[in-house]
């Protein structure tokens, strides 16, 4: 499993505001603690970037791996940002991955840029307008942009499957579905299409005490249907692994020692599997 | 060739629960089915339609409903009198819509004592909704629950800004309450559990998923509602067992379908019907994704779903 | 039973010659396996192939084009229950049911003359059925003449049970592919001649959900494939109830004999309990759904629902880009932007009328994104805010230069004051529900 750390997101006052001031402090602070926590790659979401998208890119990509050696995943809608950021991106420690291209005709032109600087890219299977109501229509996306990539030359390797995470607290009949679609993902080709997920949208708006919770049991239920990397919090996921055998357990029947955990781990999985309904305080009743 | 009808056995029921007191009681909900299966299970209670007054005259309601009260909207009294008397009303909703501040903003007092002459002057159940007004209401909707103590009443409508002390308020003089969330299932469950989790029976909670009309979103509210009655039957899940409640009429009478004169849109036909329609169609619609009470304002629409009703139930 | 995209894939020559307009096999095997495709446009499939293919992929309700060209309503093809799973696809078809006694011609016109425009949708009463009251057989003919002519682009339904009648009438009007309806046990074998000579649809009415199917295998036994059901409710209860088990058995059950299209009469006296009826019928799975009367009013309504029940929910319902006026802004109200979500929108407006301070509120198409969204994809961004202020009409007659954003985008008001200049970029609160007090309290 690839952890590419998501900590340097503009969404974050304090990247946001070390990024506006050009301070490599903080940013490479994070960047360190993501790399130590067990993140490969490192994740730079700079927002829309309308204006010096180029410039920040490149700055962020520099700044982080003149600390961290590691390649770093280059995230914003714009994309002379991204094709600024790959001419600095030291390919060292392996290539960069674009965040994202999709069915989306504004988005096609990454794609061009992967060829061209023979990166991997990130294919996140929604068209414009309206989202996936299934694995099927995330698959049938994902032929699309499968056949576009081989139009445009990219390696059906170089590129990573999105099925688009979203929030269980509003679309909670989608988590199980994002499941069923990294399983339909590998099919897709031979050897199998890689996958990735941005993972903590599965618990954006709940409150904070359960964001770990959620965050942890669904990676580990997503690692077990196949998953190849998680955009996510590298410390999560590292617990989570912690808790592989434990999730294993009550998946298989048995009863743990801890009632506490227990309960955590049937009502979290019930909740994802779509069997309760969600509700922020579902872990209390 | 025989047919085996699909019956789908549901381990959920919803909660029944009953309305008013002495002879003139109204029971809502209850059953063990989606909307008018009878086939496979227990229907529920026949959705109430509780006809809608306020505590001043409606002059904020469109002319094609307003002129339906305009002899009795007057005094709230007699317009409480001609709801149930005349237009046999299975229930009445009082909105104190002249409490918000920026209406009349009647003082809790006078709310109070319109409370107490109506209850004085009808039989039939009375549902108490404030103004939606999230501060006022908390001090209204707490005398109104006080002042209308004994006589088995719903208060509404609780949200999750302001759910605390009214809860606490129809706890304490035994109503039951609605409780308000815009169009969230989730959250819809979310405000359920809060209730509970301060000592008041599910079993007294009407949900409210917020209505919209015909052509404004009501395709949320439907879901929702549908959904809602998937999650009690199919997932037997408690917190989503209450009756669900729709606030018809507010919603419908203010959007232009039932507002702008046939002259200005020939293309949608007489606006008298159309009105009625809208209003009608709406609640018709809501009851079959799992109303169990539809708050209306248009006597021939509350007369329509009434006539659709007996078809169904 | 239904294979997956990547089972049809195995199974496509896989040479990815394009020829099916698809760029890759895969893709075509995907667009297979949601029937979005049909497997025939595939040159080099083998005939093995096409027969496993052609059982798995028939949908189970039948797919029936009713009337002609583009004006042509198709039915059935539904795959769910619930309209939250997934879209249901094909809105059903409202048809004005007439006798040949009633004044046909002026009725037709009533169904010629139904179109309305709502939200850029154009819509229309789809289909008139004549019914066989007078007892002769000159007469029907010449309502259905009568009404072909006056109504002619729609759909046609000969509402007949007596099959010498309907071979004598279909004759005038076997070009507009008319539906028989009224097929029961006593004329089926007449029924199924008259279909299969002129390829038409046969509409199956019988007693209950059994005898329907009893008459579903005698049709297909005579070799008619396009059959709509009516299982005769007696009352809105047994609309809902027998439409529900047959949409059950088909989606569930697989029962292949229930696998077609539902037609459920809501002919009533009271014209405003009619409307009800058609309302659940809209809402419980019907394809056609007949009525006794076409008033404006009943139609704008049952429009309007039908669109309402049969909008994708994965497709965010959008309003349309526009500065909207709630209450009567004078040119200095406050002057509030969000986004074409029109839930985001309807509890925005909400909130602004529950204020009671008139405003105008601006909603910038974002393709149905909410604020945060539109925001993260780029489509809620200062550039195009900018753009959209600068280029759009409306923002001319605002006297106050002032823009409320929502709180959420907090971060998008410095560089909304350098592209905007001339312009005060003001935060409002992050959720709707602040409104009211973050109006009042600038109102004061
Ligand atoms: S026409 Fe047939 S062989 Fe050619 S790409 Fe399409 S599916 Fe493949």
């Amino acid at each position: 499993m690839i952890i590419i750390g998501e900590k340097l997101s503009v969404i974050a006052k304090r990247v946001r505001l070390a990024m506006e001031a050009r301070d490599k402090g903080p940013i490479q602070e994070i960047a360190e603690r993501q790399f130590r926590e067990g993140a490969a790659i490192i994740d730079a979401n700079i927002g829309p970037a309308e204006d010096g998208g180029e410039d920040l890119m490149q700055w962020m990509v520099t700044t982080i791996q003149e600390k961290v050696h590691a390649p770093v995943c280059l995230d914003t809608t714009n994309v002379s940002a991204l094709e600024a950021g790959l001419k600095v991106h030291n390919n060292q420690w392996g290539k960069a991955l674009l965040n994202s291209t999709s069915n989306d005709p504004e988005r096609f032109p990454v794609l061009e840029l992967a060829a061209k600087y023979n990166c991997d890219v990130i294919g996140l299977t929604v068209g414009k307008g309206g989202l996936p109501a299934d694995a099927e229509e995330r698959a049938g996306i994902a032929a699309e942009i499968m056949a576009r990539a081989m139009e445009y030359g990219v390696p059906l390797e170089n590129i990573y499957l999105d099925p688009l995470v979203l929030q269980i607290a509003t679309t909670q009949d989608q988590a199980v579905k994002v499941i069923e679609t990294i399983r339909m993902f590998q099919d897709l080709n031979d050897p199998p299409m890689k996958t990735v997920v941005g993972l903590s949208n599965i618990s954006n708006g709940c409150p904070k005490a359960l964001r770990p919770i959620l965050n942890k049991y669904y990676f580990l239920m997503l690692a077990e249907a196949g998953l190849t990397a998680a955009i996510a919090d590298a410390a999560e996921m590292a617990e989570a692994m912690h808790e592989k055998a434990l999730i294993a357990e009550v998946m298989a029947g048995k009863t743990l020692d801890d009632p506490k955990k227990m309960a955590e781990i049937v009502k979290t999985v019930d909740v994802i599997m779509n069997k309760t309904l969600y509700a922020h305080s579902y872990l209390e009743m | 060739m025989a047919y085996t009808i699909p019956v789908e056995n549901l381990s959920g029921k919803v909660q029944e629960m009953t309305l008013g007191t002495a002879g003139r009681t109204v029971a809502v909900g209850g059953g063990t089915t989606l909307p008018f299966h009878t086939f496979e299970g227990v229907k529920s209670n026949r959705p109430v339609i509780a006809i809608e007054i306020q505590d001043v005259p409606p002059a904020d309601w469109p002319d094609e409903v307003r002129a339906q009260y305009d002899a009795v909207s007057g005094d709230t009294v007699t317009w409480a009198k001609y709801c149930q008397d005349t237009l046999k009303a299975d229930a009445i909703a009082l909105r104190l819509t002249g409490t918000h501040p920026d209406r009349e903003n009647r003082s809790v007092e006078d709310a109070v004592a319109t409370i107490k002459s109506v209850l004085d002057a009808i039989e039939v159940p009375l549902i108490i909704l404030g103004s939606n007004h999230v501060e006022k209401d908390s001090k209204v909707l707490v005398a109104a629950a006080e002042a209308a103590s004994g006589r088995n009443c719903v208060i509404g409508k609780a949200q999750e800004a302001n759910y605390k002390t009214i809860v606490a308020a129809a706890l304490a003089h035994n109503h039951k309450l609605i409780a308000m969330s815009e169009l969230d299932i989730n959250l819809a469950k979310q405000l359920n559990i809060l209730i509970t989790q301060m000592g008041f029976d599910a079993a007294r909670i009407l949900t409210d998923p917020m209505c919209s009309a015909l052509g404004y979103g009501l395709e949320y509210t439907y879901s929702v509602m549908e959904r809602i009655r998937l999650a009690a039957l199919a997932q037997n899940d408690a917190t989503m067992q209450p009756p669900i409640i729709g606030d018809v009429g507010m919603y419908v009478w203010k959007i232009k379908e039932v507002t702008a004169a046939e002259a200005d849109v020939p293309a949608w036909g007489a606006l008298a019907e159309r009105g009625v329609a809208w209003e009608s169609v709406t609640a018709t619609a809501l009851s079959i994704a799992g109303a169990n009470m539809l708050i209306m304002r248009h006597p021939k629409a509350v007369d329509a779903v009434r006539k659709t009703l007996d078809e169904l139930c | 039973m239904a294979m997956s995209g990547v089972e049809i894939f195995k199974l496509l020559p896989k040479t990815n010659c394009k020829k099916c307009g698809f760029p890759t096999c895969l893709a075509f095997a995907m667009k297979l396996a949601q029937r979005q495709a049909d497997i025939s446009a595939c040159p080099d499939v083998s005939e093995a192939a096409k027969a496993t293919l052609g059982e798995a992929s028939a949908p189970p309700i039948r797919g029936i084009k009713l009337g002609l060209g583009d004006r042509a309503a198709k039915m059935g093809e539904e795959n769910v229950m619930f309209r939250h799973e997934k879209k249901f696809v094909n809105p059903c078809v409202i048809a004005l049911n007439v006798a040949d006694t009633d004044d046909v011609a002026a009725r037709a016109k009533n169904v010629a003359s139904s179109e309305i425009d709502r939200v850029g949708q154009k819509l229309r009463v789809d289909a008139i059925s004549i019914e066989f009251k007078s007892g002769d057989a000159a007469k029907y003919e010449a309502a259905v003449k009568a009404a072909a002519e006056n109504a002619p682009e729609s759909a046609v339904i000969l509402n007949c049970s007596d099959a010498t009648v309907v071979d004598a009438a279909v004759k005038a009007v076997a070009a507009r592919k008319p539906m028989i309806y009224g097929v029961n046990d006593s004329n089926i074998d007449a029924m199924a001649a008259i279909a299969k000579a002129h390829g038409l649809i046969l509409g199956l009415k019988a007693d209950g959900i059994e005898a329907v199917m009893a008459l579903v295998a005698k049709a297909k036994a005579a070799g008619v494939e396009d059959l709509v059901l009516d299982p005769c409710a007696k009352n809105a209860r047994e609309i809902i109830e027998m439409n529900t088990q047959i949409r059950r058995s088909a989606l569930k059950k697989g029962e292949k004999s229930l696998g077609y299209p539902v037609l459920s009469n809501c002919v009533r006296e009271d014209s405003m309990v009619e409307a009800n009826i058609a309302a659940v019928a809209v809402a419980k799975y019907a394809s056609i759904v007949l009525v006794s009367a076409v008033e404006r009013w009943k139609n704008l309504a049952l429009f309007t629902l039908r669109q309402n029940i049969y909008t994708d929910p994965q497709v965010p319902m959008q309003v349309p880009q526009k500065v909207y006026k709630i209450g009567e802004p004078s040119a200095e109200a406050p002057l509030m932007i969000t986004t074409n979500f029109s839930l985001t929108y309807f509890i925005v407006a909400g909130e602004v009328e529950n204020s009671k301070v008139p405003s105008r509120l601006a909603v910038m198409d974002c393709e149905g994104l909410s604020v945060l969204t539109a925001w993260a994809a780029g489509k809620f961004t200062a550039n195009k805010i900018a753009q959209f202020v600068t280029e759009w009409e409306e923002f001319k007659e605002v006297a106050n230069k002032e823009l409320i954003i929502p709180g959420q985008v907090a971060i998008l008001s410095g560089a909304l004051e350098d592209k905007l200049p001339g312009w005060k970029i003001t935060v409002g609160p992050r959720e709707a529900n602040g409104l009211p007090v973050f109006l009042k309290s600038r109102a004061a």
